[in-house]
């Protein structure tokens, strides 16, 4: 256990002291508030819409300005960030746990079991990821948050898997797993306390940038008119829908844009530094 | 090496039949009745429409209709539209798009992330290697279609450098779509580049070459590098076939006639022929890219092919 | 595998630019179009293929392109005592473009084809009317002529319907009535590629799909010859992409200003930018088979609290005209004051709905995806959460094919925003096919008696004009018991350059190309 102690704490020791940790990290802590409370960012209500203010520009007491239909941008950039970072974070969170569960299988059994997940990851690698999830999203017909959530799981599993999987197998033959597979450690304890612990990093790394992408496939289904409809708030929405007057009204595309792109970036940043902390040869 | 490729050849069977018919089971359980699609508002009157479904086999149960679908492939036939018009038809005229674009963003995301990559790499903690660190983390967080939608204001509209629609300019409407799709691909090549460069440049035998008094020139160009090369060379097979499936939302931008284009207005339209047919195709392009990636590495990493 | 390996391969080797945009030759113009999707004319149900046809077909009867008033083309008489069996005949010598004589068989025939079931028509539903049309209906129909036809000679047929009905004439411009030639009942698709019309204009080369149509002038037409020498349909997929081309300067009529260039577009063109009605009805239709929606006074309010002018000003830009009634101004018989319970009134709208008993729970609204209906659906949303207190309003988003599907088998559970187009320029067109009881595309399940009895009376008419008054009462009815909420009225827009001058939008929003003519 010694090893494993060390592992995390350097990793720790060395995540404080990375500005490039700290301030992506810092900034999602912002997001996570602000999805959690928005009230606590904006007291206007951002439904409240009077389209006789249509399209204003921002000013200094309206600082988006107006959307078309005369709604508060600044109250509605806010409330976007619940649905980006809900979907970010519900989706990896089942991705890791389908690729945690098949990923260790299939490297702990290796043999058959490794086999069949290999083709079925393969079938799914053969898929073009944004037509497969353009046709799953039609036949699903309805267009809430957990049906986004589960097509983006069901195209993001494979990669999870593999990873998880490679990990597995890097530390399965490790000295220690042998110690207590002698000491008569049942092949689930095995998984569960020896072989999962260690190979937790690399999932760690990816999981954290993955919360980026797929946050950022969340805002480009809802372009494409698959993601999320109204009357839901979200950056993806209101991004198509600065479309039609770009040239007219660029406020309506640079605010969500903005927002969007620093939250991807803080976990694109997040995961850079947990990959840099976590890999041995870079101390 | 030759038992290698046969193992390989024969896994891409499955793979081949497991996505196609995915792909034809998702598209025709999509609800919704085409022939009330192409009747629209207009009155039609039932003998008709029960014409038309025996016409178009859309009663039949969906293996067979599978079967039908491998037995046409076979001859090169994707299958008409509803509207009378071959498949292949639309996809004659719509892939050369989509390839055009495609090849131009591959080779724009090869060229300049290897170059950036390789002069990242070289000169570690430089001006140069920040400059490439930070832009290509920006590029990749910002989501693609919100990178085009500036690239169109800024490049189209504000500056007229480029058209902003179409492809009526010939190649000079392709290159900012192309310069849009590539730009992520781009980041991955040229970190990827620059990672395994650096850690090439650690490698034993890099020291051994400098050791026996090598120009340094040669150390570079003909060792270091070509050991870094290999995963970017992998990467980039596989991104060939995720470009052109990837294209859909910059084409949807730019108003590219391509592929992507056309599957989305085809799922709109219930098209199902156009739909299954296009993404075949797809499949086909992702398997031979794969396989390829796959052999390609076997020929440059002898390990591989002892697994 | 072989064959479709070699057909990915051949199209990307083959690729070659779609190389338009040369020097067009004297007396020839281009113009923007849609791919239609048949040019069959039984089959053509869109407005592209109608676009197409207009050029190459004349009917018995055409539209004035500023009043809507048909007149006769190739009918030269259209005469009935009864209103039930009407004598037509047609002017002689015309013929279509390969020569064949266009004579009363070729309509006979020609109707006799669309109406047969088993040759698939998409517009077999507009000879319901006809006698003999329900036998060609059958599952296996044992004739394949209607016994309502009957050709007397050469230039002569009669129509025998099941029941008097005034409007007939007007609906005998549709493309569904179009005569054909003897070669569109063999190789229909290659018909379709190429079609043999007997318009001012005949085809040029073959339908090049999503590219071009070539049309050009017909020497022996009998009618009115065509202004320009040929005109090149080009298709777009792409809504700008004509219009980018157009101040390019490689296309002479646009037809598609995107919205945020409106503006500029009207300023730089001046009188070259036309913009005029279009047929299109705009509606919000209730699911009356649901009882939550039974209570007149509630659809009365929702009418209420909706501002169309507003949101015709700030979410179209006016390319919208607000409904005040059901019957669109292009057509006979439209009053602009017909629906007081159209005009925005907010407190009226709450007293109503007090009236009603309130709302309880969340209001579903449900419209396509098509036609950018979204931001407009999400202003009225915010009208009756603003108006009515109505703050759960959840938005259900189909492709049009689903949602129609949906619509059909009245699995809607809330308001649905629908748009109508007309057929025929006439009333009947506007209250009849959606307000009927038990009318196919009654898409409300509103069943009225009155309505149905001064719609039969008004079809019953001696006269086109005599019928109108009826058609009025009807439309009062519909207006009081609000089964759908008119919206608003749809508006086409045409620009062109200076090649061209002397164009015109017709009522059915297509543009008049034998009118046009080229000018330097």
């Amino acid at each position: 256990m010694d090893r494993e102690a060390g592992l995390w704490a350097d990793a720790w020791r060395q995540l404080r002291r990375n500005p490039l940790f700290v301030v992506p990290a810092a900034v999602i802590a912002v997001f996570t508030v602000m999805a959690v409370a928005p009230g606590l960012f904006t007291r206007t209500d951002p439904r409240a819409c009077d389209l006789s203010r249509s399209l204003l520009r921002p000013s200094a007491r309206h600082w988006f300005g107006y959307d078309l239909q005369g709604c508060d941008y600044y109250a509605r950039v806010i409330h976007g960030a619940r649905v980006s970072m809900t979907i970010g974070i519900a989706t990896v969170a089942g991705t890791a746990l389908v690729a945690g569960v098949l990923g260790t299988l299939a490297g702990f059994y290796g043999g058959l079991v490794d086999t069949v997940i290999a083709r079925v990851t393969d079938v799914w690698f053969a898929l073009p990821t944004f037509l497969g999830a353009v046709v799953v999203l039609s036949v699903l017909g309805g267009n809430g948050l957990w049906q986004l959530t589960l097509v983006l799981v069901l195209f993001g599993w494979p990669t999870m898997t593999r990873l998880m999987r490679s990990a597995v197998l890097a530390v399965r033959d490790m000295e220690y797993v042998t110690a207590a597979r002698a000491l008569g450690a049942s092949d689930v304890r095995l998984m569960v306390r020896h072989v999962l612990p260690n190979a937790l990093a690399p999932v760690i790394v990816y999981g954290a940038i993955r919360v980026g992408i797929v946050i950022a496939a969340e805002a480009t289904l809802s372009f494409l008119g698959l993601g999320l409809q109204l009357p839901a708030i979200s950056w993806g929405l209101m991004i198509a829908g600065a479309q039609p007057r770009l040239l007219t009204a660029p406020h309506l595309l640079l605010f969500p844009g903005l927002f969007l792109s620093l939250t991807v970036l803080a976990f694109v940043l997040l995961g850079d530094a947990l990959r840099d902390a976590f890999d041995p040869r870079l101390r | 090496m030759g038992r290698f490729v046969v193992r390989r050849l024969v896994q891409v069977i499955p793979v081949f039949f497991g996505a196609t018919f995915l792909v034809f089971a998702l598209v025709y359980a999509v609800p919704g009745d085409p022939i009330d699609a192409l009747a629209g508002d207009r009155p039609l009157a039932p003998a008709v429409r029960t014409e038309l479904r025996h016409r178009y086999h859309l009663d039949d149960p969906l293996l067979v209709r599978y079967g039908r679908y491998l037995e046409g492939l076979a001859h090169g036939d994707f299958g008409t539209t509803f509207t009378g018009r071959p498949v292949s038809d639309i996809m004659k005229q719509r892939f050369p798009v989509t390839l055009r674009l495609g090849g131009l963003a591959f080779l724009f995301e090869a060229v300049v992330g290897l170059a950036a990559g390789v002069l990242a790499g070289l000169r570690r903690r430089s001006v140069v290697d920040s400059l490439v660190l930070v832009s290509t983390t920006v590029v990749v967080a910002i989501p693609v279609f919100v990178l085009g939608y500036c690239a169109q204001l800024l490049f189209g509209k504000q500056l007229h450098w480029f058209p902003v629609v179409g492809i009526r300019e010939g190649w000079r409407s392709y290159f900012l779509p192309a310069v849009v799709l590539g730009a992520l691909s781009l980041c991955y090549v040229a970190r990827l580049t620059r990672a395994s460069l650096v850690e090439a440049m650690r490698a034993d035998y890099v020291r051994t070459a400098r050791a026996k008094g090598l120009p340094e020139r040669r150390v570079v160009g003909v060792h270091a590098l070509r050991n870094s090369l290999i995963p970017v060379v992998t990467f980039l097979g596989v991104d060939l076939g995720s470009l052109m499936a990837g294209a859909i939302v910059t084409e949807g931008i730019f108003n590219v006639p391509g592929i992507g284009q056309a599957t989305f207005s085809a799922i709109h339209t219930q098209e199902y022929a156009t739909v299954v047919g296009i993404v075949t195709a797809l499949v086909l392009v992702f398997i031979l890219a794969n396989l390829l990636v796959d052999l390609l590495y076997a020929v440059l990493d002898p390990r591989i092919r002892y697994r | 595998m072989a064959g479709a390996a070699a057909v990915l391969l051949l199209a990307g080797l083959t690729g070659c630019s779609s190389g338009a945009g040369a020097g067009e030759a004297p007396g020839q113009f281009s113009v923007a179009a849609s791919e239609p999707e048949h040019l069959m004319p039984a089959n053509a149900t869109t407005t592209a293929d109608g676009q197409i046809l207009s050029a190459l077909f004349t009917g018995l009867v055409e539209y004035d392109p500023a009043t809507a008033e048909p007149r006769n083309a190739m009918a030269e008489s259209i005469h009935s005592d009864d209103g039930r069996t009407w004598t037509i005949r047609i002017k002689g010598g015309w013929t279509f473009h390969n020569g064949e004589p266009v004579t009363a068989e070729s309509f006979v025939d020609a109707w006799n084809f669309a109406a047969y079931a088993p040759n698939g028509m998409g517009n077999a539903g507009y000879f319901s009317k006809v006698e003999g049309f329900a036998a060609l209906q059958a599952d296996h129909p044992t004739t394949r002529a209607m016994a309502g036809l009957a050709v007397i000679d050469d230039t002569t047929f009669t129509v025998r319907l099941t029941d008097s009905f005034s409007q007939f004439p007007i609906l005998l411009g549709f493309q569904a009535f179009y005569p054909l030639p003897k070669s569109a009942y063999g190789d229909q698709r290659a018909f379709e590629e190429a079609p043999v019309g007997n318009g001012p204009f005949r085809m040029d080369g073959r339908w090049r799909h999503d590219e071009a149509i070539r049309l050009k002038r017909f020497a022996a037409y009998k009618g009115p010859a065509a202004a320009a020498a040929a005109v090149e349909f080009r298709l777009y997929s792409q809504p700008g992409a004509g219009y980018e081309d157009l101040l390019a300067g490689s296309l002479d009529i646009a037809t598609d200003v995107p919205p945020d260039q409106l503006a500029a577009a009207a300023a730089e063109f001046k009188s070259a930018f036309i913009e005029r009605r279009s047929s299109a009805f705009y509606y919000l239709g209730f699911p009356l088979w649901d009882n939550t929606f039974a209570r007149k006074e509630l659809r009365q309010a929702i009418s209420l609290a909706i501002d169309r002018q507003a949101i015709v000003r700030a979410i179209y830009d006016n390319t919208r005209a607000p409904a005040y009634s059901v019957i669109n101004p292009l057509v006979p018989g439209s009053r602009p004051d017909a629906c007081p319970l159209c005009r925005y009134d907010p407190a009226r709208a709450r007293r109503l709905l007090a009236a009603a008993g309130g709302w309880h729970g969340p209001l579903q609204l449900w419209f396509s995806t098509s036609a950018e209906n979204q931001p407009a659906l999400e202003a009225v949303a915010n009208m009756l959460r603003t108006n009515l207190g109505i703050t759960d309003i959840r938005f259900n988003v189909y492709d049009f094919s689903q949602f129609l599907s949906l619509v059909k088998a009245r699995k809607v559970t809330g308001p649905f925003f629908s748009s109508w187009l007309m057929d025929y320029p006439s009333p009947h067109t506007y209250i009849a096919p959606l307000y009927t009881a038990g009318a196919r595309t009654n898409r409300t399940g509103y069943a009225n008696p009155a309505v149905d009895a001064h719609i039969a009376e008004g079809d019953r008419a001696p006269s086109v004009a005599a019928a109108i008054p009826a058609y009025q009462a009807a439309e009062d009815v519909i207006l009081d018991d609000m089964p759908t909420i008119p919206l608003w009225f749809g508006k086409t827009r045409a620009v062109h350059g200076d090649h061209v001058s002397h164009v015109a939008i017709d009522p059915f929003s297509r543009i008049r190309v034998q009118d046009v003519r080229v000018t330097g």
